[in-house]
């Protein structure tokens, strides 16, 4: 089983603040490998791990600053992992990035059976990449997965969360599947599994490499162009109510609730 | 064919629930598209995918009543359920041949799938997600969505044809029906290749939630965190819920610590729900759960802990003990017969 995991470094957007302007403080920044892409990285590694001969291949579109998911991606079990890096690609949208990892994987392994993908990265949060790259490969996908197992070597149970429930599904491979949360967290990589990481030449492939026009790419290949962005509007702190005296509390947060006409 | 200008229309994709009404979210966006249409003088055509023989001209009457001045009614064996290969040819091949402006639906575990595969395939853009639309003077479709762990917002536009866009749940009001309008229905029988099927769909388990209410659609939600100390405890979450008419949510730290399922999810890694009520109990207020209960209308707290960050967010609420303060309220609530109006 060959498995293609698609991954993205990300700020971690849990943590990081904003000026009074609403800008980004540069040092509140730390880059970490995107919650949903743990998960695909993890459901790899497990499917790896049940089907004896299988390779995972780890891909991602960033900065020389990336390699570290990559490296980590390895740490978890990952086999081979590439770097597509080119200055050409920066800024690319969600269907410019789909253009990049799809000829990367058309290049390093078409006989792909499985891609695995994060549903959305924290950064962008537009879910994306994944169905593009699936159609411009011509394979199926099964996006908002929460667990993702072979049934046989031809197809993939994939169990996703929808407004209905939850749906099994089952797809036959080769075959794309979006992961957004498991019942199972990524593993922390093992010392043996960072030390193997470190041995573990990366490549990096550029447009060139890959085929790419720089019209394909980056700001000029992108088809949703980003006008501008602010902090989205807090709310200010509301009532407070001294939870003391707990009858006289309740009277309290039912009378607000009659005024705001809710109840 | 993707940069041309000519464009025309504004498109809902039509969504109906495994039931065969139309899903909140395509109502919602029959709305979005009116205001759009107030804008730009570009008539709404209404989408709606079915089985020959499907008993659907009440659905197609019902899009005319909300605001569509036509109904593509596409009609074929195989789409009578939700397949992304399908879904994908069928809009495809339509929005080719009638080269639409605009293309909306809202976003469900359906539009996630198939419409970023629509917008590759046609080469132009989409913006997920979105919480605001407009026309911009130069007659563009300006998207507003959120971005950066729902910590910014951000103003889109796509310089292809057509403009392709989800729009979150609750974030527009929904569609209200004239009686006095109807809509030009015609039937399409599109040419598809039922062989590139090859996803099925084998079980669905409906999640009991709260009596059945879907968490995403409730407009009142009551959810409990690490606070509650056990699993013994929700109860009380369980209690107030039912007291309100609401369902049932839960933070990441319980559904990890297998208090409860992660369909009880909300927030980054989970659900976004988007209530008139939201009650947050024994909740710090992590930002990882709060992403997901931003769009609440209103949010009550109770906790113990008077730094608690979820009282930054909450409009009201009482610094207390949710062992004693929770029963009380359910109990007052009960005996006054008192209703939430939503």
């Amino acid at each position: 089983m060959k498995i293609v995991v698609g991954i993205k470094q990300v700020p971690d957007t849990t943590h990081v603040k904003f000026d009074a302007n609403g800008n980004v403080q540069p040092d509140s920044v730390e880059l970490i490998l995107n919650p949903c892409c743990g998960y695909a990285v993890e459901t790899a590694i497990r499917i790896k791990e049940a089907h004896e001969g299988s390779t995972v291949i780890a891909f991602t579109v960033g900065g020389p600053q990336a390699k570290d998911v990559l490296k980590r991606a390895i740490a978890m079990g990952c086999d081979e992992a590439y770097l597509l890096n080119d200055g050409a690609f920066q800024d690319s949208d969600a269907f410019g990035t789909a253009r990049i990892l799809t000829a990367a994987i058309q290049k390093i392994a078409p006989d792909f059976d499985m891609l695995l993908f994060g549903q959305y990265t924290d950064e962008d949060l537009a879910g994306i990449t994944g169905p593009a790259v699936a159609e411009s490969l011509n394979v199926p996908n099964i996006t908002l997965a929460s667990k993702a197992e072979l049934k046989d070597a031809q197809t993939i149970l994939v169990e996703r969360q929808t407004e209905q429930g939850l749906e099994r599904y089952e797809a036959t491979l080769p075959a794309m599947v979006c992961m957004a949360n498991c019942d199972y967290e990524p593993r922390i990589p093992s010392i043996k599994g960072v030390m193997k990481a470190n041995r573990t030449e990366i490549p990096t492939l550029d447009a060139a490499a890959l085929g790419l026009a720089p019209d394909q790419v980056g700001k000029a290949g992108s088809t949703v162009i980003t006008l501008n962005t602010w902090r989205k509007p807090r709310k200010e702190g509301g009532i407070k109510i001294d939870g003391s005296d707990p009858q006289e509390a309740v009277t309290q947060l039912i009378g607000f609730l009659k005024e705001q006409k809710l109840m | 064919m993707a940069t041309s200008q000519n464009n025309t229309g504004i498109w809902v994709i039509a969504e109906r629930t495994p039931t065969g009404a139309f899903t909140d979210t395509t109502l919602e966006t029959l709305s979005a598209a009116k205001a759009l249409k107030a804008q730009n003088q570009e008539p709404i055509t209404a989408v709606l995918f079915a089985a020959p023989g499907q008993d659907i001209q009440s659905l197609e009457a019902q899009l005319g009543q909300c605001g569509a001045d036509q109904v593509l009614s596409v009609q074929h064996q195989s789409l009578q359920h939700y397949e992304v290969s399908l879904y994908t040819q069928a809009l495809t091949q339509l929005i080719e041949a009638r080269q639409p402006n605009i293309v909306l639906a809202g976003a469900s575990s359906i539009s996630r799938d198939y419409f970023p595969r629509v917008a590759a395939k046609l080469q132009t853009g989409m913006a997920a997600d979105c919480v605001g639309l407009e026309i911009n003077p130069e007659g563009q479709l300006e998207a507003t969505r959120p971005t950066f762990g729902e910590n910014l917002l951000a103003k889109v536009v796509i310089p292809r044809r057509p403009q392709m866009a989800t729009l979150r749940g609750k974030a527009f009001p929904k569609a209200e029906p004239n009686p006095a309008q109807s809509a030009a229905v015609e039937t399409i029988a599109p040419d598809l290749n039922t062989d590139s099927v090859k996803t099925k769909l084998v079980e669905l388990c409906e999640t009991g939630n709260g009596g059945g209410k879907k968490l995403e659609e409730a407009e009142i939600v009551v959810s409990g965190g690490r606070g509650l100390k056990g699993p013994e405890h929700y109860h009380l979450v369980e209690g107030l819920a039912q007291a309100l008419g609401g369902a049932v949510g839960s933070t990441r730290a319980v559904v990890d610590a297998g208090w409860r399922p992660h369909s009880e999810q909300i927030g980054q890694t989970g659900k976004t729900v988007s209530p008139q009520l939201y009650v947050a109990l024994g909740i710090s207020g992590q930002i990882q759960h709060v992403v997901g209960i931003t769009s609440s209308k209103l949010i009550v707290a109770i906790n113990k802990d008077p730094d608690a960050p979820i009282f930054e967010l909450a409009d009201v609420g009482i610094v207390g003990d949710v062992f004693q303060i929770v029963p009380l309220l359910t109990k007052t609530i009960k005996e006054q017969n008192l209703t939430v109006s939503v």
